[in-house]
């Protein structure tokens, strides 16, 4: 049984530089409540906490979201995603759980899981329900991997979710990552993609073929950078691997939603997406990379590979003007 | 007897206290009496054989025999343990610099000594200075410049980056008080209640130096003014902190918005150059006691004569 985990509205709220507001959440968990989705997850594209100059201002802030989604979601559980660092347990966590939120999302940069300790810690000890994510999972070795995933599976995480966040794997990758974790750490394990390379829903199936039981997506895949894998493709080829699948009209109308409410803001993959994934970095310094190579006249392409060197991480939105104005000087 | 050296002992033989130790051993105006961790076996208690006079390990109850020839100490333990170290200072009428993010002691920023209405040096001798945080003493100069030449000030965000390996697990393990300690000296110094701090890890190898990122928003800006107080604090600043630097000068970055980003470089005391973050507590920390010392000395000469 795969839980299918939509974050058309936390990640999507990348894409829409993070201008999603209340009624959308409305008419769009209205739907959700409808199609057969395990989870949403609702606010700023970094998470709840998140709204900052450094990686962008939200329009409508976290509660607002929140309590709309939660007025509309019964059945479908509601989620957030949190980054320590961002966001802290007195000021954003503990509200998020007077909101009604079901499922909390601790992430961090997949080799600082020891940042999240406290708060994993938090969540389970209030019994919540509580999953670890790995930000940019490709950026450590295997090793690396497992020993990171068993800390916040040990902090007391019931599942840990892989995330491409740069949108860098092929199936086989996905594979290879999913199978070891699902051998060592005795949780569930969970997988979102990023649609960096045009391969997000391959990845996603290949999770689910490797017994990943966490699938996340978004309608029209509207999420950071390329997007994620879109949620509509991902059920109608789960649906022609299990007869148990959901069916695909829910899903339809979601991505119909999305695509008339935002058609501006819907990624696709380009030739930049492709050099970002390839190089592993963030696909959400997509807007800044933009704005900043017209601004210094530098070419994207470029500035992105820059930025690969650089290994930069989510939350170093600041550098790449500082690396941009490198490269100007060169 | 103004040209005595201060004479310190340092409790706490971690990371920071050991690159604390080294720095006032090479400053002449210091005479480090003691070095006190909780452990014989300590690295760094072992590290200053035959170059500190007192290595102890009996925490701070070892320090008793010794009050008497001490002026102040140095706190580089934890948030706990600085409660009952400070109760235990005050006791014996001594000042303690404190480094760990207890938020007990008054947060100050050298380079804003009577500048910002909120950071004096203590009249009283028996003080408590707490040093914040990294992002607190990186971003402080840049915060004042900004604010101080704009009006209405609506928003403070500091945002800092700091290589993984110079995060221990003092700071993994308290980022929601780094956060808290950082964001209540923002408010203090501009009376903005709208403050947000952020603390990126990043795991880059070679690790990657320090940098911390201002962004205010206000109703009206003077930019020629804050450029020109942006520096010359950024100069004030690397008098004591030698690899401070205003990497993205303060630049109009959206509407009624100023942001500008200053890296900082550790000086290689005991602790790599990427540890920028703790080069600067120690750097600060080392310069309130300097100044703490100074105006006390002045201010009993000025009884005396």
């Amino acid at each position: 049984m795969i839980s299918f985990y939509d974050v058309t509205l936390r990640d999507g709220n990348h894409a829409m530089r993070h201008s999603l507001t209340p009624e959308f959440v409305r008419e769009y968990c209205q739907i959700a409540e409808q199609s057969g989705v395990w989870a949403v997850e609702v606010g700023h594209g970094n998470g709840i906490g998140a709204s900052s100059f450094l990686v962008g201002k939200a329009k409508s802030d976290d509660n607002s979201l929140l309590t709309a989604a939660r007025e509309n979601l019964k059945k479908v559980r509601l989620a957030v995603h949190a980054i320590p660092g961002f966001a802290t347990i007195k000021r954003d966590i503990i509200p998020a759980i007077k909101a009604g939120v079901d499922i909390f999302r601790i992430g961090t940069h997949v080799t600082e899981v020891t940042t999240a300790q406290k708060h994993v810690e938090y969540l389970s000890g209030q019994n919540q329900t509580v999953h670890g994510v790995l930000m940019m999972s490709h950026a450590i070795d295997l090793k690396g991997l497992v020993s990171q995933a068993k800390l916040m599976a040990g902090y007391g995480a019931s599942a840990v979710v892989l995330m491409d966040s740069a949108g860098n794997y092929v199936p086989k990758d996905v594979a290879l990552r999913v199978n070891a974790l699902k051998q060592e750490i005795g949780v569930q394990v969970g997988f979102h993609a990023h649609n960096n390379l045009g391969v997000g829903v391959s990845n996603a199936i290949s999770a689910i073929e490797n017994d990943a039981t966490i699938i996340d997506g978004s309608s029209m895949g509207l999420g950071a950078g390329a997007g994620n894998a879109p949620l509509e493709s991902i059920i109608v080829n789960y649906r022609r691997m299990e007869s148990t699948a959901p069916s695909l009209d829910k899903f339809l109308e979601m991505s119909h939603l999305v695509e008339t409410k935002c058609p501006e803001y819907l990624p696709r993959t380009t030739s930049s997406s492709i050099q970002s994934g390839d190089a592993g970095v963030f696909s959400g310094f997509a807007p800044q990379v933009r704005q900043l190579a017209a601004e210094f006249g530098v070419s994207q392409e470029d500035l992105w590979q820059e930025l690969g060197k650089r290994r930069l991480v989510a939350g170093q939105e600041s550098m790449i003007r500082e690396i941009a104005q490198d490269l100007m000087n060169l | 007897m103004s040209n005595d050296k201060i004479k310190v002992a340092v409790i706490g033989t971690g990371n920071i206290g050991t690159d604390l130790c080294e720095r006032l051993l090479k400053d002449p105006k210091f005479e480090v009496i003691a070095f006190v961790g909780r452990r014989s076996t300590s690295s760094g208690l072992n590290r200053m054989h035959g170059r500190v006079p007192n290595l102890l390990d009996s925490g701070i109850k070892s320090l008793e025999p010794f009050w008497a020839h001490l002026d102040g100490v140095f706190d580089a333990t934890s948030a706990s343990a600085h409660a009952e170290h400070w109760a235990i200072v005050q006791k014996r009428k001594k000042w303690i610099i404190d480094l760990t993010p207890s938020r007990i002691g008054k947060p100050l920023v050298p380079v804003l000594i009577d500048k910002s209405p909120s950071m004096k040096i203590s009249t009283e001798y028996v003080a408590n200075y707490s040093m914040v945080t990294c992002g607190g003493q990186s971003s402080a100069a840049l915060i004042y410049a900004i604010t101080k030449h704009a009006k209405s000030v609506e928003e403070v965000e500091i945002s800092s980056s700091i290589a993984s390996l110079s995060a221990g697990p003092a700071t993994r393990n308290n980022i929601d008080e780094y956060i808290d300690s950082t964001e209540n000296m923002a408010t203090l110094l501009t009376g903005c209640s709208a403050v947000k701090s952020i603390l990126v890890l990043n795991p880059a190898e070679p690790p990657v130096m320090m940098r911390t990122t201002v962004h205010v928003r206000a109703a009206n800006f003077d930019l020629v003014q804050i450029l020109k107080e942006s520096r010359d604090l950024v100069a004030k600043v690397k008098s004591y902190v030698p690899g401070y630097d205003l990497v993205v000068e303060p630049h109009v970055a959206g509407s009624g918005q100023i942001s500008a980003t200053v890296k900082v470089l550790g000086s290689g005391f005991y602790l790599p150059e990427y540890s920028g973050n703790l080069d600067i507590i120690n750097a600060a920390a080392v310069e309130t006691a300097t100044q703490h010392v100074h105006l006390s000395r002045l201010n009993r000469e000025r009884i005396t004569t």
